[in-house]
């Protein structure tokens, strides 16, 4: 089944063989936006609404220096002073769980 | 008793008449709202009611149908097999296949649920035989249980974003079932009196017969049908929130394995992984009386390896996240680790289905879930044939008479021809 | 009852109203009935009966290594809540490969690192699945990369346009209008 590719907990999956043939899907969410001229704060997440607290997000420049290494807190958020240079922003819950946001598509405070 | 349901008891002229009219009329609305609940609905309940009764009885029922799901010992106490043997069996009869997971059911008389994948790319469950690991069948592609747990539970409607409009709408069915529960109990006046002199009425023609099994079956199915109504309550809770993204869970973030933890091999092998009864091992050590009921091998190079199994608290799950590298165990989910939330919530789903304490309990379960399908039905039949000879007089009779009359004189007859 | 005797009679067509409208609700039946048949050709898709997916992309070279790549259905992205609109895509690793790679990635547009490659695949070489986000303003031309990652540490990438990876998303693309 489909929900087999998500990295739920084994047993949420063996619950739901057979009993619900749903992609009910969890897949990670970040969202980024300026909060004023000078700082950018970041919100990750789930799709089901969980939150992720402790989970990487850096911040890396064009040329892939690392500009801001940071872990979400406990509300999920991070806020971090814009760098001058070039950067997107990775939400990285592990290899292939990862989340990209590039500096242009961070809103305007 | 109430006296549309076909009271033994006569019913008191009293004196004080209008107090007793009040209550009588009282009683006459909570009756009317119950013999609605479910009515407009009926037969939408009933085959609701009559899928999940299957559908708790569903592994059992493919069990007896096919001997390959079976799980027979050998000779007279051969052990059973590790799930490390399993797999070494396995590959010795298909050297291609590859094993995904092996969980081992609740039940003894049941072979082992191996999910498979074969080269051509058909992922399939295979029966396993505990003892001598022998590959006894493929599940057939009509999966019988999955099938009427699909009916029961979302009427077939695909899931296509969040939960699918039919889980919406058999779950909805849990608030008039609930209503007619507490409904059921107000009107069946000192209902309490039934367990001690139960009723059943079977001379006295269909109408008195259904009446009498309806509440009997009613007042010893309280337990069954408000657990079934409480679940399904919560799965109506639950779809809202998932589908609104609200979330109870305390469960951390989904583990994966952080790249610098996966080992580099020089000549681009797999890096060699350990064992399943060495990450048993592991896991049994950091939870003192885990069960392993399941393991569910890595799904890919950076996912754990995940063993699992019953807690002591039987609705429960406990599992363990072991690195298959390292045998590290990385994350643990146990019963003192969810809510006191959760702890409700989470059961909901075994008190729902029954399943979570062997065959007996599953066995309580079904005949119960008979006997609600057959209260719907006796419900029904009460309803036709009270309701269809009122309406039958009462149209016959509305060509003589102004229509206010007409429904007085129905209702009283109605009355009348129950209360006898 | 007076609830219902109190109705009018009225016409033919009323009085049949009433008699059977409790009993319209057998109709409820044509709903299972109606989704019986993509019941049963999902379970079938998911057992990998009826092949990778429902659309066989075909054989895509990467690097010294090759896979097989379908798209789960042959149809638009689905919305996944808040996360956006989801693709799932299905892969079998060359016979070959299949002991030497250690991971598959798929993302829209060429990755900047290892560690920004994608989604990752789950499942077994045989039969392994991926839930690709696709962002609503994807450009037409977008192409899908594929990342593989070795045991030895290598790295191998290589790209199909999106046109052929799966025309009904383009499609889906193209109708909303590729959005800023």
């Amino acid at each position: 089944m489909s929900n087999a590719f998500r990295p739920l907990p084994a047993v949420l999956l063996m619950l739901c063989a057979g009993f619900s043939a749903s992609a009910l899907a969890h897949n990670p969410m970040c969202e980024c936006k300026a909060i004023d001229a000078e700082q950018i704060q970041c919100t990750g997440g789930f799709s089901d609404g969980s939150g992720a607290p402790g989970v990487t997000l850096d911040v890396i420049g064009y040329d892939e220096t690392i500009l801001v290494p940071g872990k979400l807190g406990a509300d999920s958020k991070l806020t971090f002073k814009k760098p001058n240079a070039e950067f997107y922003v990775l939400f990285d819950a592990g290899p292939g769980h990862v989340v990209e946001i590039d500096q242009a598509d961070i809103q305007a405070p | 008793m109430d006296p549309m349901l076909g009271s033994p008891q006569p019913r008191p002229s009293h004196p004080y008449k209008t107090l007793i009219m009040s209550k009588k009329s009282r009683s006459k609305l909570w009756f009317l709202v119950h013999s609605w609940l479910a009515l407009p609905i009926w037969f939408f309940v009933l085959i609701v009611c009559v899928t999940g009764t299957l559908a708790v009885i569903s592994q059992e029922i493919v069990w007896l149908a096919n001997p390959q799901m079976r799980a027979s010992q050998p000779e007279g106490d051969a052990p059973l097999l590790s799930y490390d043997q399993i797999i070494a069996a396995i590959k010795q009869a298909e050297p291609q296949i590859l094993v995904e997971s092996i969980s081992r059911p609740d039940e003894s008389h049941f072979a082992l649920d191996v999910e498979v994948t074969y080269p051509d790319g058909r992922s399939v469950v295979v029966y396993v035989n505990p003892y001598s690991g022998v590959i006894q069948g493929t599940a057939p592609q009509f999966n019988f249980r999955a099938f009427t747990r699909a009916l029961h539970g979302w009427w077939l409607v695909p899931f296509t974003n969040g939960y699918s409009w039919g889980w919406y709408l058999v779950s909805f069915l849990s608030l008039p079932l609930l209503a007619s529960l507490i409904t059921g109990l107000v009107v069946y006046k000192r209902f309490w009196k039934g367990f001690l002199r139960p009723t059943l009425r079977l001379r006295h023609g269909a109408r008195i017969f259904w009446g009498d099994f309806h509440r009997l079956s009613g007042i010893w199915s309280i337990w069954f049908i408000a657990v079934i109504s409480v679940t399904s309550t919560w799965f109506l809770i639950e779809a809202f929130m998932f589908d609104n993204q609200i979330t109870i869970s305390t469960a951390p973030v989904a583990p994966v394995v952080p790249r610098e933890s996966v080992p580099l091999t020089a000549d681009g092998s797999p890096a060699p992984m350990i064992s399943l009864e060495t990450a048993i091992r592991e896991a049994k050590q950091r939870i003192p009386g885990l069960e392993d009921s399941f393991v569910s091998l890595p799904a890919n190079a950076y996912s754990y390896l995940s063993v699992g199994g019953r807690s002591w608290y039987p609705l429960m799950f406990h599992t363990a996240e072991i690195n298959p590298y390292t045998g590290d165990v990385a994350v643990t989910r146990l019963l003192s680790d969810r809510s006191g939330l959760e702890l409700v919530t989470e059961s909901m789903r075994p008190l729902h289905t029954g399943d979570f304490g062997g065959l007996w309990i599953k066995l309580i379960w079904f005949f119960f879930g008979l006997l609600l399908s057959m209260m719907v039905l006796s419900g029904l039949l009460i309803w036709t044939k009270r309701t269809a000879l009122a309406t039958a007089n009462a149209l016959k009779r509305s060509h003589k008479r102004p229509r206010t009359a007409d429904a007085a004189q129905a209702t009283r007859r109605d009355t009348t021809e129950v209360s006898q | 009852m007076s609830l219902f005797t109190a109705e009018k009679p009225g016409s033919r067509l009323s009085r049949f109203w009433h008699k059977w409208r409790f009993h319209i609700n057998v109709l409820l039946l044509l709903v299972p009935l109606g989704f019986m048949p993509k019941y049963f050709a999902d379970a079938a898709l998911f057992r990998g009966d009826t092949g990778l997916g429902e659309r066989e992309i075909g054989e895509v070279q990467v690097g010294p290594w090759s896979l097989r790549l379908a798209e789960l259905r042959n149809e638009a992205p689905r919305l996944d809540g808040p996360a956006g609109y989801m693709k799932n895509f299905n892969a079998a690793l060359c016979d070959s490969c299949r002991e030497q790679v250690k991971a598959t990635y798929l993302r829209i547009g060429k990755p900047r690192s290892l560690r920004a490659a994608g989604v990752i695949f789950f499942g077994t070489p045989y039969r392994m699945g991926a839930m690709l986000p696709i962002p609503e303003k994807t450009q037409a031309d977008a192409e899908l990369w594929i990342t593989m990652e070795g045991w030895d540490g290598a790295m191998h990438q290589a790209s199909i346009p999106l046109s052929q990876a799966s025309p009904a998303t383009l499609e889906w693309l193209n109708k909303q209008g590729g959005k800023p």
